[in-house]
């Protein structure tokens, strides 16, 4: 689920994946910016099958946190 | 070949002005093909008695609709199946180079931004219609509504690409580029204008000339403003509002007495060059800037003609290549910024 994830978002941002790890920040280090996390929570939703409501988005703070979130709706 | 995908819901007079209007266009340009997305079976019995070259003028189904009392981003994540968004997901895979759609504004919006994504560097995609001018060329405003709050810098991000669409989609070589304020001196406006203003006189490859006040805005001497999408919004709306008015006022009195009605027979021609002047059919739709597609909203109450004319549009965008030029200007920027001061 973590390759998925950051394959990604390093293809939303532009980066590659190789530069992304669990601890890193989607703000601070990835410069992602508000519309950046939107579309981010919208191709996860696409291509996992899940619902993400506007209101977790706050919370997904690191890449980790996008993983885990996802990971429990999966289950 | 250039491919154009046409949401065929969502507009007044969907879905049958917006095959007539693809059938119209696939005659008219021999090198566009155009894909309608909506429900395969409706638009096949539309399409049953019209001539066109089958090879260039196909159905994609999709039998979901956004209408206009859908909240526009839940219904971008939510109708995947629906004609806006699978039209808009033909052009994020590459299937169409772009797209035309008469439906919702806040769900073309969302839908452009968030599932076709923004050109890297654009900080915030503009919604930028054409408008006629005084003297006949024409003018687009940048930003009409897709941003009610904006940052200085985006401004300039706003004038690099009106420039880089009316230099590739309208052929005017050194557009003149105006800050929407409410005086023409360098200090005037609010915090935004006033902050916005010397990034503009520093941004290159534009020939920003100051600001322009609302009532200057359509005489002709800018080819692009710039302001919020707030401003841009009621500056456009005001504008119709005008216009719509004293064309009503004019009709009214021409008919109110034989003297006059004689008077507007003979100057019949004349009215009618105005009134295409200001046909807003003939000028296509508003032009989502700053996304990774060509990606027009036409007017939702477009007939076969604005779907048409969207549609030709949509397809000069690509033809041009105004993508490319933004990324290059925006590139361009980049560099110069770079570069260390010696």
């Amino acid at each position: 689920m973590f390759e998925k994830i950051a394959a990604l978002i390093a293809e939303q941002l532009g980066l590659d994946a190789a530069e992304i790890k669990p601890e890193t920040r989607l703000v601070e280090d990835l410069k992602a910016d508000s519309l950046d996390i939107v579309a981010m929570v919208m191709e996860m939703e696409s291509q996992f099958g899940v619902e993400i409501p506007d209101d977790e988005l706050a919370n997904l703070k690191t890449v980790g946190d996008a993983v885990a979130y996802v990971e429990k709706l999966k289950k | 070949m250039i491919r154009i995908a046409v949401d065929a819901y969502g507009g007044d007079n969907a879905p049958l002005s917006v095959v007539q209007g693809a059938v119209d266009a696939v005659n008219e340009i021999k090198d566009l093909s155009v894909t309608l997305f909506g429900r395969e079976e409706e638009l096949n019995g539309l399409l049953a008695d019209k001539t066109y070259d089958k090879e260039r003028l196909f159905i994609v189904h999709a039998p979901d609709e956004i209408t206009n009392h859908d909240h526009p981003t839940m219904a971008i994540r939510r109708k995947p199946d629906s004609s806006m968004v699978k039209a808009l997901d033909s052009v994020k895979k590459g299937e169409c180079d772009g797209m035309v759609t008469s439906g919702s504004t806040g769900a073309f919006l969302a839908g452009g931004i968030f599932r076709v994504g923004r050109i890297r560097g654009i900080d915030r995609p503009a919604l930028a219609p054409v408008m006629p001018t005084a003297k006949g060329s024409p003018v687009i405003l940048v930003d009409s509504g897709a941003n009610a709050d904006c940052k200085p810098e985006y401004l300039p991000q706003f004038a690099l690409m009106g420039t880089a669409y009316m230099k590739g989609v309208m052929g005017i070589s050194d557009p003149r580029v105006g800050l929407l304020n409410i005086g023409a001196e360098e200090e005037k406006g609010n915090e935004l204008c006033k902050n916005a203003h010397p990034l503009l006189k520093e941004t290159k490859g534009i020939d920003f000339v100051g600001n322009v006040e609302a009532r200057d805005g359509l005489a002709g001497d800018v080819q692009v403003i710039v302001c919020d999408g707030f401003s841009g919004n009621v500056f456009l709306k005001a504008t119709e509002g005008a216009a719509m008015m004293i064309m009503g006022m004019l009709k009214q009195n021409l008919l109110s007495s034989l003297k006059s009605k004689i008077g507007a027979l003979l100057a019949k021609d004349a009215f009618k060059k105005v009134k295409n002047s200001m046909d807003s059919e003939q000028y296509g739709g508003a032009v989502l800037l700053g996304v990774n597609g060509a990606l027009i909203k036409a007017h939702g109450s477009s007939k076969a003609k604005g779907i048409a004319s969207a549609i030709a549009q949509a397809y000069t965008m690509v033809q041009n290549d105004v993508l490319s030029s933004i990324r290059r200007e925006l590139e361009a920027q980049e560099i110069k910024e770079d570069t260390p001061n010696v």
